[in-house]
């Protein structure tokens, strides 16, 4: 996926994204300050809001190869495994019960299997909404702050997940995070936003040990890295 | 019990108000709840505009639609030459302009708080078009319903508009609010009752069952 000179407009904010590449099967993450606009720059890159300008190429890939999951996620008034099948649905695919007791177990959610789902505790809803958007096999899946209401133990299993997941059905991940633990074990490429733009970008490794971007040291220093 | 309404005809006034009701209330939602998903979704000029105007009808005196409604249908109006006026079918009409602005308000309203979210994840699980309005209305279907029986309310408790579109005409336009109001008219507070507690009775019945059926689909809150 290739983004250029991409810009949207609102009243007291502008983003502006001049240049940006996400290769297949990579972790990538966005960091940076809240309101530096990472939320609105993956609303644009997942195609949810048109930008004002600027050009996004996705090489081949169409709309129902492309996940996002919020923060605050949308849950279907129904049982959690309706909620969980729906994208099957969508695509007129007849899940296996083992293939959805390997991703309720996944989200720990086995035993609420008929629960009615909007009545699940946030943590509980954000693992359900991942095991969703990871269920349809996406090639390209947004996550937006979406461990933030987990268990530190939930979070660690769902990174190893990805970890695992990745060795044997590579996708490509773009994850914003504040919690940099989570940037630093799952991401191989970071970008970092500042004030609506990308102010620095890097493999991550030599990126969140040695910035060389002030306002990126000032971030880190912040996060306490 | 009652002397001027014989049961006879008490059973006609009750059958007469369950139609006019119900009719009315299934017209209004068939116009009002496409209308108001509509007019959530669209953008365009002199939205505001049509959301105050509506906003507006959803208050609107009932005896001043009735009145609109009696200019339009007098002999001499504009629409005369059809011959509705004191008919159920005037009664109908008078209702569905009270109750159409209403459901169609309150579902723009639930549709505004929630069908952008709604058509946002619709889309990052790949919904095509129709998929997303099939998933909007059925997750706004606890607002739709209501608003449906809010209009449903309206429609049973009217007695402004269909008595100067009806005329309260025995046997042919008497519904039981207009009957309520002519016997309070004629000091015949018992009777008067003895319709009002059936007309609540009537209300809370077909209220009580349709949330009984949608509840059977739907399952209770549980927090973990």
């Amino acid at each position: 996926m290739k983004i250029s000179n991409l810009r949207k407009n609102y009243e007291h904010f502008a983003l502006n994204i001049e240049s940006m590449e996400i290769r297949p099967g990579r972790v990538y993450g966005i960091i940076g300050q809240n309101g530096c606009g990472k939320t609105t720059a993956m609303k644009l890159l997942a195609g949810l809001t048109p930008p004002d300008s600027g050009s996004l190429d996705y090489e081949g890939l169409t709309p129902r190869d492309i996940t996002m999951v919020f923060r605050k996620p949308y849950i279907l008034n129904d049982t959690v495994v309706n909620n969980l099948v729906y994208p099957l649905k969508l695509r007129g695919i007849t899940p296996h019960n083992g293939e959805l007791d390997h991703y309720l177990e996944l989200a720990e959610l086995a035993g609420h299997r008929e629960a009615y789902a909007p009545g699940l505790s946030g943590g509980q809803q954000q693992k359900l909404a991942l095991v969703r958007a990871l269920i349809f096999s996406p090639k390209l899946i947004f996550i937006d702050e979406a461990f933030s209401n987990m268990d530190i133990e939930s979070v660690a299993k769902f990174e190893n997940y990805i970890l695992h997941r990745q060795t044997t059905h590579p996708t490509t991940w773009v994850i914003i995070s504040h919690q940099l633990s989570n940037i630093k074990r799952l991401c191989s490429y970071i970008y970092f936003m500042y004030n609506g733009s990308v102010d620095a970008h890097g493999a991550a490794e030599k990126i969140l040990s040695s910035p060389e971007n002030a306002n990126l040291r000032r971030y880190l220093q912040h996060e306490g890295m | 019990m009652l002397d001027i309404l014989h049961d006879t005809e008490i059973i006609g006034v009750i059958t007469l108000t369950l139609r006019m009701t119900l009719l009315s209330t299934f017209i209004s939602s068939a116009v009002g709840i496409p209308a108001g998903l509509l007019l959530e979704r669209s953008d365009f000029a002199g939205k505001r505009f049509v959301v105050a105007l509506n906003r507006t009808l959803m208050a609107s005196p009932p005896v001043v639609i009735g009145l609109v409604v009696y200019l339009l249908l007098m002999r001499r109006g504009p629409l005369g030459f059809l011959g509705l006026l004191f008919t159920f079918e005037a009664m109908v009409v008078a209702q569905v302009l009270l109750l159409t602005p209403i459901i169609c308000g309150m579902v723009y309203t639930a549709a505004s708080r929630n069908a952008g979210r709604i058509r946002a994840f619709a889309q990052t699980m790949g919904a095509n078009s129709r998929q997303t309005h099939v998933l909007t209305a059925r997750e706004l279907s606890n607002e739709i319903y209501f608003a449906v029986v809010t209009g449903f309310g309206r429609a049973m408790s009217e007695v402004g508009a269909i008595m100067i579109v009806g005329g309260n005409i025995r046997f042919h336009t008497r519904t039981m609010t207009t009957s309520i109001s002519m016997l309070r008219n004629q000091g015949e507070i018992n009777q008067a009752i003895y319709l009002g507690a059936v007309l609540m009775l009537i209300a809370f019945s077909v209220t009580m069952t349709t949330d009984f059926l949608r509840r059977r689909e739907q399952r209770t809150d549980e927090n973990f």
